[in-house]
C-alpha cells in the first residue's frame, strides 16, 4: 500500500495544504470536473489533497450553490432501478433491440456486496475476478462494480452504474442517466458531463484490467448512455464514442501525479486549513484565507459554474479579464487578457509590435459596429 | 424485567458477534456457552416484548393494513411469492399482489419482515409452517440482495446464479400469465403487470398495443427460457448441493455471512 502513495514530503505538503479537515473523497463527478478544466493550479493541488472547496469557498464569502438536487437524485435513482429491477430485464430489452446483443447473453452478476460485506476493498477485489478472471460462469452484465482511480496518489474508490460485457469479450461501461433523451437530442451539457463521467469509467476499468495482467483495449471506449425517452419514463440507449475525454482525463490524471511539480513555486507555510472550532466552525479569518487561496493560480472560465465550488470566488477574482467570458472569446480576441485591453486597442490606442495585428482587426471590428449601430440609430 | 428491549438487542448484537469469534477460534466448549447465554437472552427478549406490547399479538378489531388486506405482511408476500414460485423483489411481490389479490403494501416494510422471520427462526426454528427467506447467490451462499423467498421451496430455487434473474423473470412472466388465464375477467393491473413482462420478453407483445395475449406470453417466454434452462439449473443444481452440505439450517435459509477475511484468492467464486 505504501508504494502507492507519493513520496513522504509531498504527502506531508498535502496534507498541510488540507489542515485539520479530513481529505474529501473523490467521485466519478468530482474527477470528471478535474478534466473539465485542466490548467487550473487551483483545482489540481486542492482535489489531489483532498480539501473541502465547498467549505472554502463558504468561508471566504463566496458560497456555491452546489451539488445535485435531492429531487435529481431520487429522480435518478428510480429510473436507474426500474431500468435495473427484474434482472436487468428493461435494459436487456433496448440492448437487444439497438445494440443486437445476442439472445443467449443474459448473466447478470451484482458486485453490490460480497458475502454480505460491504468493504471497498474486498469488493474491489471481487470486481476484479469477476470482470478480470477466467470465469466459467455466463456474465453479460455487472452491476454496482467498485473501481478505483489513482488521484493525485490517493485511490479513489468509484461506482459506476453498469458494466456490460459484450459478445466479443470486450467491455463496455454503460451510463445510466435520468435526463431526457427528447426526439433523439439531449441538452448537450448533460451528455457533455455523462461522457466524461464514462471516460473516467472507462480509464478506471482500464487500470482494473491491467492489473490483473489483461489487455487494457479490450474495454472499449465506446460506452452506452441510457437515459429515458422523451417525456416518459422508457429507456432509450445511444452509443458514445469518448475518446477525447480519455485523453483530456489522462493528461489530468498525469498532471495531478506529479504534484511536486505542481506544488513547487508555493511556499511551504501555504495552507488551506478553516482552522475549525469545537464546534466545527471555522475560525480563520476569511481574509487570511482568501489570501492564501489567492496564492495559486485560477484559471477560470465560464464552465466552471457548473463544475467547480469555488466558482464564484474564480469569477469575482476573473473579473475584467477576457477568460471569464468564455474560451471562444478569449480566442476571438487573439488572447488578449483584459477587457480594457481589447477596448483601448479598439479604440485606436497604439499597439505593441506583437499586438499589431489583433489591434488592426479589433479596430476594423470597431469601425464596422460604428457603422452598423450609426445607421440604426 | 431487568433490562430493556434495546439493551437486549445490543447484547444479543454482541453475543452474536462473540459464538462467532469462538467458532472461529476454533474453541466449541466457549462457544457453545456463548450460544447458551445468546438463547437465554433471545427469549429474555422475547419476553421483554411480550410484555410491554399486550396490543401486538392478536387484535383483530384493528387491522394492520389500513387499506387492502386483512391479512399479515408476510401472509401477503406469501401469497404472492406462491404466485410467482421464484425469489422476487419487494416491489414486484406487491405489484403482483396488488394484480391478484386486491391489495398492496409499502415495499418498505418488506425489509422488516426478512429480518422478522429469521429472529423467529433462530429463536425458535420450524415452529412455523413456512418462513419468507432469503434468496441465496451460487458463490458466497450469501443473501441475494433485495431478493424473497418461502423456506418450503427446494434449495435449487432459492440459488441465484448469474442466469438466474432472467430465467426467473422468465418464469414469473408464465405465471402471471396462467393466472390471467384462470380469471374470468382479470383486472386492469393483472393486464398492466402482463404487458409489462411482455415488453421485455421478445415476441411476447402481439400485434395490438395494450391487447396482450397470455399464451402468446407464455410462448415467448417459454421459447427464450429453453435457451437459458440447462445452463441455470445445472448451476443451480450445483450450488444448491453444497448450500445443503455446508450450512445450518438457518443459514440455509437466511444466507451466509462472510467474515471479514482479506485473503484474495480464498474468496474465489466457485
Amino acid at each position: 500500500m505504501n508504494s502507492d502513495q507519493p513520496p513522504g514530503h509531498v504527502e506531508a505538503r498535502l496534507d498541510r495544504l488540507r489542515g485539520r479537515a479530513l481529505p474529501v473523497n473523490h467521485n466519478a463527478r468530482t474527477i470528471s470536473a478535474l478534466a473539465a478544466n485542466p490548467g487550473c493550479a487551483r483545482r489540481a493541488l486542492m482535489d489531489a489533497a483532498g480539501v473541502d472547496k465547498q467549505k472554502i469557498a463558504a468561508h471566504i464569502g463566496y458560497p456555491a450553490p452546489f451539488g445535485q438536487s435531492r429531487f435529481a437524485i431520487t429522480r435518478g435513482n428510480a429510473f436507474e432501478a426500474r431500468v435495473k429491477e427484474n434482472g436487468a430485464a428493461q435494459l436487456l430489452t433496448l440492448l437487444r433491440d439497438q445494440l443486437d446483443l445476442d439472445v443467449t447473453e443474459v448473466g447478470y452478476t451484482d458486485l453490490g456486496d460480497v458475502g454480505g460485506n460491504l468493504s471497498r476493498e474486498l469488493r474491489h477485489v471481487r470486481t476484479r475476478q469477476g470482470l478480470a478472471g477466467q470465469d466459467y460462469a455466463p456474465r453479460t452484465l455487472f452491476d454496482h462494480p467498485l473501481l478505483r482511480l489513482r488521484v493525485g496518489g490517493r485511490h479513489a474508490y468509484l461506482e459506476p452504474d453498469l458494466i456490460a460485457l459484450r459478445l466479443d469479450g470486450s467491455f463496455h461501461v454503460i451510463e445510466v442517466k435520468s435526463f431526457p433523451v427528447i426526439d433523439g437530442q439531449a441538452d448537450p451539457g448533460s451528455v457533455a458531463a455523462a461522457a466524461i463521467q464514462s471516460a473516467v469509467y472507462v480509464r478506471a476499468l482500464r487500470d482494473l484490467v491491467t492489473e490483473a495482467g489483461g489487455d487494457p483495449g479490450r474495454v472499449s471506449h465506446e460506452t452506452i448512455l441510457v437515459a429515458p425517452r422523451d417525456f416518459a419514463s422508457q429507456p432509450v440507449a445511444t452509443s458514445l464514442d469518448v475518446r477525447k475525454q480519455l485523453g483530456v482525463l489522462d493528461r489530468q490524471l498525469v498532471r495531478m501525479a506529479k504534484i511536486e511539480a505542481l506544488l513547487d513555486p508555493y511556499p511551504q507555510a501555504l495552507t488551506f486549513d478553516l482552522d475549525p472550532g469545537d464546534d466545527g466552525t471555522p475560525r480563520r479569518p476569511p481574509e487570511e484565507l482568501a489570501a492564501a487561496v489567492a496564492l495559486v493560480g485560477a484559471s477560470y472560465a465560464p464552465e466552471c459554474l457548473t463544475t467547480c465550488e469555488l466558482c464564484f470566488a474564480c469569477r469575482a477574482e476573473a473579473a475584467g479579464s477576457t477568460g471569464a467570458l468564455g474560451k471562444s472569446v478569449r480566442e476571438d480576441l487573439g488572447g488578449i487578457e483584459y477587457n480594457a485591453q481589447a477596448l483601448a486597442l479598439a479604440r485606436g490606442q497604439l499597439p505593441s509590435a506583437e499586438r499589431a495585428e489583433i489591434a488592426v482587426l479589433l479596430l476594423r471590428a470597431a469601425q464596422l459596429r460604428e457603422q452598423l449601430l450609426g445607421a440604426v440609430m | 424485567m431487568a433490562e430493556t428491549i434495546e439493551a437486549l438487542e445490543r447484547r444479543i448484537d454482541e453475543l452474536r458477534v462473540a459464538v462467532r469469534e469462538a467458532v472461529l477460534a476454533g474453541d466449541p466448549a466457549l462457544a457453545s456457552a456463548r450460544r447458551a447465554e445468546l438463547k437465554r437472552a433471545e427469549q429474555a427478549w422475547e419476553d421483554a416484548l411480550a410484555a410491554v406490547g399486550p396490543q401486538a399479538p392478536a387484535s383483530p378489531t384493528q387491522p394492520a393494513e389500513p387499506a387492502g388486506s386483512l391479512l399479515p405482511l408476510r401472509e401477503q408476500v406469501y401469497e404472492a411469492l406462491s404466485l410467482l414460485q421464484v425469489p422476487a423483489a419487494p416491489k414486484l411481490i406487491a405489484t403482483v399482489h396488488e394484480a391478484f389479490f386486491g391489495s398492496t403494501f409499502p415495499t418498505t416494510k418488506v425489509t422488516s419482515l426478512k429480518r422478522d422471520e429469521e429472529r423467529s427462526f433462530r429463536t425458535s426454528p420450524f415452529a412455523r409452517p413456512y418462513y419468507i427467506c432469503a434468496a441465496l447467490s451460487v458463490d458466497y451462499l450469501s443473501p441475494s440482495r433485495g431478493l424473497l423467498a418461502v423456506s418450503t421451496w427446494p434449495m435449487e430455487r432459492r440459488v441465484i446464479g448469474s442466469l438466474s434473474p432472467r430465467v426467473d423473470f422468465l418464469t414469473a412472466a408464465i405465471r402471471v400469465a396462467d393466472a390471467i388465464e384462470r380469471i374470468p375477467t382479470p383486472p386492469l393491473t393483472a393486464r398492466r403487470l402482463l404487458q409489462r413482462f411482455a415488453a421485455s420478453i421478445p415476441g411476447a407483445s402481439g400485434e395490438v398495443r395494450d391487447q396482450v395475449n397470455p399464451g402468446v406470453v407464455r410462448m415467448a417466454a417459454d421459447a427464450e427460457l429453453s435457451v437459458h434452462a440447462d445452463a441455470d439449473s445445472r448451476m443451480r443444481r450445483q450450488a444448491a448441493d453444497r448450500a445443503r452440505g455446508q450450512l445450518p439450517d438457518a443459514e440455509q435459509f437466511f444466507g451466509a455471512r462472510l467474515q471479514p477475511v482479506t485473503d484474495e484468492t480464498g474468496a474465489d467464486a466457485e
